[in-house]
């Protein structure tokens, strides 16, 4: 199973531990990639929120918990993603300088999530210069880069300390349980019954 | 472009070296003799067609993987195949317009726009055999039959039949009424196995048609599914129920035949939603991410071509059956002869390469290293002697 490190991570290890599944060693003191589980069949390995929904398209790994986000900006074609874990939740969002008015017809937009972003401008008949960012979204409308931003958003104190007021919802987000296509088949039961205990549990923690 | 990059192919695209090569040609052989065996007898259609018939409506996916240009004698948008099935609709509907069933087979290069998953090749060489003129289940049956031959004759024997049938998700669908947009939105929350999006897309709707398309999700795994699928729909969609019916007698019918073989049932896979109209299956090895070989039956495909016929049929990709074979080493075996005119020499060789040896002249240096054997001349006859390599 791979697993998105960061703030996900810990709030997916008490979920995994009330499902029965416990690393046998600290993920967070190690340096080590792969981790064996109290149960033989299932490895964990720690990556990137963007090579998860990778590692378990190819089957290299079977299954993934992965950001919301990351699904839609990717696409989540040959995967399965059957089950909401309530974990990691924030909203993606537009975002702009406080009192900020569209003129014309176009909009620059800062983000991380291109497609997104791209979609949902679209959607609102509106022309969107995408530019790609990598981080800190709140610098290009200061620096008179974009015009709004669309980023993940938690609490908002990060827009508010840069004069900025988050604008539209784009999606509520939380972190996904995804299944490799090929893998739910040749291990149904053993998959089947992991999703059962995972979904008996969300919620709890 | 600096030479340095010359060598470079696009990516997806790859060329199959001699051990590979061997394999791919040798498997492309099995395969047809196996069609042949089963009576599909085998057509060549062209590299290119007209888009119009070659985009016929199996799938709009279809329509983006394919390469077009313009046709500079008729000025008609040519499309290069990304998929030879329409090809071999448009010979059994046109072409060949027979009445009874008929039954093809065919192997050839596809070239993609894009692959068609990650590591996909955009040239795959598409293998496959299609049965035209019946609607029944034996059609199908004998189809899939044939589907899992071809991964017998590739050596898979460890692998999953995926079955599924469209008319079940059909009938629910008929039955829940949704509107375009919304309709959209749950096929691909379906194809997901997203219950949270699929909730959220029908949050508004009745509770016993949620509970319906809800109940989808749940429909996948052995056989047990089916009787679930029964409880489901029995009351509220008994339209769905022909479709499981057929599921289970193909089920038993292959089960007759391969007792030990793992049938996963998906009521819910919407692989070729809208051009498949009834069965649809695939075939899943281990440690291969993707189905190997898939199909289903799509009647009436033919009708553009004023005949409509009951179709069904599955492919596979011989490039990707290669890369479950690890092949490195050459082939040896071979016989090295110098290169003499010596009619005596030049009658033995031929005598050899009759009889399946490969024969390498020695030109200019030392034989050629896959031979282990040599011919030599002893007393005027030409012996067959062991090489030291």
């Amino acid at each position: 199973m791979a697993l998105t490190k960061g703030r996900i991570l810990k709030e997916t290890l008490p979920l995994l531990a009330r499902a029965g599944i416990e690393p046998l060693e600290d993920i967070a003191k190690s340096r080590k990639l792969i981790f064996a589980t109290n149960h033989d069949a299932l490895q964990l390995v720690v990556i990137r929120g963007t090579d998860v929904p990778t590692y378990v398209r190819h089957g290299a790994a079977e299954l993934g918990v992965v950001g919301k986000d990351i699904l839609l900006e990717h696409g989540a074609e040959g995967l399965y993603e059957p089950l909401d874990l309530g974990i990691a939740r924030c909203r993606l969002m537009t975002a702009g300088p406080v009192g900020w008015q569209a003129r014309g017809s176009r909009v620059r937009v800062a983000t991380k999530f291109a497609n997104i972003a791209r979609r949902h401008f679209a959607a609102q008949g509106v022309h969107a210069d995408v530019i790609k960012l990598y981080g800190a979204m709140e610098l290009a409308p200061m620096m008179n880069l974009a015009d709004l931003i669309v980023d993940i958003v938690d609490t908002g104190n990060t827009l508010r300390a840069n004069g900025m007021a988050p604008l539209a919802e784009i999606a509520s987000i939380s972190s996904r349980l995804i299944v490799n296509k090929a893998a739910m088949r040749s291990h149904y039961a053993h998959i089947q019954g992991l999703i059962d205990s995972l979904s008996a549990v969300v919620g709890e923690v | 472009m600096a030479t340095v990059d010359r060598w470079q192919l696009p990516d997806g695209v790859e060329e199959v070296l001699p051990a590979q090569a061997l394999v791919v040609e040798r498997l492309r052989r099995q395969l047809l003799d196996l069609y042949r065996s089963w009576g599909y007898q085998l057509v060549i259609p062209p590299l290119m067609e007209f888009t119009e018939s070659l985009l016929i409506g199996l799938g709009s996916d279809l329509d983006l993987l394919t390469f077009r240009m313009t046709d500079q004698l008729s000025g008609r948008t040519l499309g290069i195949r990304a998929d030879i099935t329409p090809q071999v609709a448009r010979i059994d509907a046109h072409s060949l317009a027979e009445t009874g069933i008929t039954r093809l087979c065919y192997a050839g290069s596809t070239l993609h726009t894009r692959p068609q998953s990650l590591l996909a090749s955009r040239s795959p060489i598409q293998v496959g055999a299609e049965l035209y003129g019946d609607d029944t289940l034996a059609a199908d049956v004998e189809v899939i039959r044939l589907m899992l031959a071809t991964l017998d004759t590739v050596g898979m024997h460890e692998m999953t039949l995926d079955l599924g049938h469209v008319g079940v998700y059909e009938a629910v669908l008929a039955n829940a009424g949704l509107d375009g947009e919304r309709e959209a939105t749950v096929f691909d929350a379906l194809q997901r196995k997203s219950r949270p999006d699929l909730e959220l897309a029908l949050a508004d709707m009745d509770p016993a048609i949620i509970r319906l398309i809800t109940g989808l999700l749940d429909l996948h795994g052995d056989e047990s599914v089916l009787d679930g699928a029964r409880a489901t729909f029995a009351e509220a969609v008994p339209e769905a129920l022909a479709a499981v019916d057929a599921l289970q007698q193909v089920a038993a019918a292959i089960r007759r035949l391969r007792p030990g073989l793992t049938i996963y049932f998906d009521l819910a896979e919407l692989r070729g939603y809208h051009y498949h109209t009834g069965i649809v299956f695939a075939a899943y090895v281990p440690d291969h991410g993707q189905a190997l070989a898939n199909g289903g039956r799509y009647n009436n495909v033919g009708k553009v071509f004023s005949r409509a016929r009951p179709a069904t049929g599955f492919a596979t990709d011989l490039k990707a059956l290669m890369t479950l074979f690890s092949v490195t080493q050459i082939e040896r075996g071979a016989i090295s002869a110098p290169d003499l005119d010596t009619p005596g020499l030049v009658a033995r060789v031929g005598e050899l390469r009759a009889a399946g040896e490969v024969v390498i002249s020695c030109l200019s240096g030392s034989p050629d290293p896959r031979c282990d054997r040599q011919l030599v001349e002893v007393d005027n006859e030409w012996l067959l002697q062991p090489l030291q390599s």
